[in-house]
């Protein structure tokens, strides 16, 4: 059976919220459609909205987590690379105070992600340097 | 006032030979026209012309084999085709459609060559330098074109 | 438009059982209308079916046929994107020997919408609603009767919007290169923003559009700045016209101009020197 359809989203980039629809043809994201009469983008995308489907399936993206091992990043599980985080940033939080770490996060993550990430570093690191990608 | 700069852009075959004809016969015609040979005036694609135009040119000139002469055959039947259009294109931009000019030259006609340089050039000396016209479309004290940034 | 809706219901759902799927609009979460293959497995989604705003489908139908070229599908399309997939077939972009096109004529308030020369299909065999007369866009008129320094000044404020989202490019069915002359560093200047005068981006489009642009409208309507380039487009279609004889998805034995060498009496129309 074939399929194609277009589901209606909004672009993972800017603050702006335009809607756009990727385009799927049997269970495969293939391109982008602007959404018409959508009421924040009137059917008009930026090049970023335009390519919002690209990195989804991009050969560049982490598959596992990596960690540098004698110089060299490799491969780990999840435990290993978030047992090390912990212990590292709680290092440097105790030796060099909670304003010396920042987080960065993304435009790309859910609004509840990005609640979790700033109460990480607001009430367990106890920094208020936080910030993301879009705010540019 | 500044000399026109122009660029012709000849095809191996038959205008440059044409050029060639026109310098053995000591003809003499203005030295305005930086000529580059191309193997076939079908080469010449409307990006090309724009970029010589974007570049600081005041007139750009294709000369190429008479219709049914070309080497490749049917090379100059594109520019034929392709030529026109640009030239109308211009005219709907607000640029002076006269700045491009077409014309089939053989190897055997230097005098055509001097001839055609010269009736150019004069119409060329007749227009602003390209960068005035475009100054036109520019309200005063609007900042100046910047060059071609790419290396 | 209800009309027109139960017709092309009634149409579909006869040639539903014979096509592997018929691409038509549907209306999805928040009335957002987009492309969308009906199958005969999925017949109450049919309950959704919309006719407007039209949306890009020739690009929809290429996707489909490269996934599964052996496919049977039918199209619902407008005389625009009927012309759009007839110049696509020529183009060898794809293949129509399993395609049942059914046209839908323009009502007068898309055909006014769109401006639209010729809102009608001419080469679908089944067909919904009443072919009207087009209209000629006055924008068009208005800039061909426009002096030198007008028309540089009217396009360099245009162009001066233009924000280099290449959603032109991106929705026009007529657009399909693999390798585009507008992402060449060499034409086309990356990271100067207004554009330079003259843009070479809408140059470069207006002449690769030349015996290809067949007035869908697409590119104007998406364009976030509201930019008018499909005038260039209609203009050089006009002289395209003249000189060639040839209208861009109008016959569809016609071979492209550019692909062919001069035909007789078509030099003399150029305009250039003998």
């Amino acid at each position: 059976m074939i399929e194609y359809k277009n589901v209606l989203t909004t672009c993972p980039y800017c603050g702006t919220g335009c809607a756009l629809h990727l385009q799927v043809m049997d269970e495969k994201l293939v391109g982008v459609l602007p959404a018409k009469k959508h009421v924040v983008s009137e059917g008009g995308l930026c090049i970023k909205g335009w390519n919002a489907h690209a990195f989804v399936n991009h050969a560049d993206r982490l598959t596992k987590p990596l960690i540098r091992k004698n110089g060299k990043l490799e491969e780990a599980t999840w435990d290993e690379a978030l047992t090390l985080i912990a212990q590292k940033l709680g290092e440097i939080k105790t030796q060099s105070g909670p304003d010396s770490v920042a987080i960065l996060s993304s435009a790309k993550c859910t609004n509840e992600e990005n609640y979790l990430l700033q109460k990480f570093a607001r009430a367990v690191i106890g920094t208020n340097n936080v910030d993301h990608c879009a705010r540019l | 006032m500044t000399e026109p700069k122009i660029i012709g852009f000849l095809c191996n075959w038959c205008s440059y030979r044409g050029a060639d004809g026109a310098g053995m016969a000591r003809l003499k015609y203005p030295p305005n026209v930086k000529i580059v040979r191309v193997p076939c005036s079908g080469r010449i694609s409307p990006e090309l012309v724009l970029r010589t135009f974007r570049e600081g040119a005041d007139g750009v000139m294709v000369l190429g084999c008479h219709i049914g002469d070309c080497h490749y055959s049917t090379g100059n039947h594109r520019t034929a085709k392709r030529m026109p259009v640009l030239k109308k294109l211009l005219e709907y931009t607000g640029i002076e459609p006269e700045r491009l000019y077409v014309n089939w030259v053989s190897a055997a006609e230097g005098e055509k060559f001097a001839a055609v340089i010269k009736e150019f050039t004069e119409t060329i000396r007749a227009l602003p330098p390209f960068s005035e016209t475009m100054k036109r479309g520019r309200p005063e004290g609007a900042e100046k074109e910047v060059e071609w940034t790419s290396a | 438009m209800d009309k027109r809706i139960n017709d092309l219901r009634q149409v579909i759902e006869k040639i539903l059982p014979d096509v592997d799927g018929v691409i038509a609009l549907r209306t999805g979460p928040g009335g957002i209308v987009a492309p969308y293959l009906f199958s005969k497995e999925r017949p109450d989604e049919l309950a959704k079916l919309a006719l407007w705003p039209k949306e890009p489908v020739p690009d929809t139908l290429k996707i489909i046929l490269r996934a599964h070229p052996e496919a049977k599908l039918a199209i619902v399309c407008r005389g625009c994107e009927e012309r759009g997939i007839v110049e696509m077939f020529k183009h060898a972009q794809l293949n129509l020997d399993n395609v049942t096109l059914v046209g839908l004529q323009c009502e007068q308030a898309e055909v006014e919408s769109c401006h639209c020369f010729k809102p009608f299909t001419v080469h679908a065999r089944l067909t919904i609603g009443q072919p009207l007369e087009g209209l000629r866009d006055p924008l068009m008129a208005k800039v061909a009767a426009m002096s030198q320094p007008e028309k540089l000044a009217f396009w360099k404020e245009e162009f001066s919007h233009c924000i280099k989202c290449y959603g032109c490019r991106n929705i026009c069915p007529q657009c399909f290169c693999n390798i585009c002359t507008l992402e060449d560093e060499k034409w086309v200047e990356t990271g100067r923003l207004p554009m330079p005068n003259p843009s070479m981006y809408h140059m470069i489009r207006a002449m690769h559009m030349t015996a290809k642009c067949v007035g869908c409208h697409e590119c104007e309507e998406t364009c976030p700045a509201g930019i008018p380039m499909a005038v260039q487009f209609r203009l050089i279609a006009r002289d395209v016209r003249e000189m060639f004889n040839y209208e861009p998805g109008a016959v569809m034995d016609q071979k492209p101009p550019q692909l062919l060498v001069l035909e007789e009496g078509e030099y003399e129309r150029t305009g250039l020197p003998h």
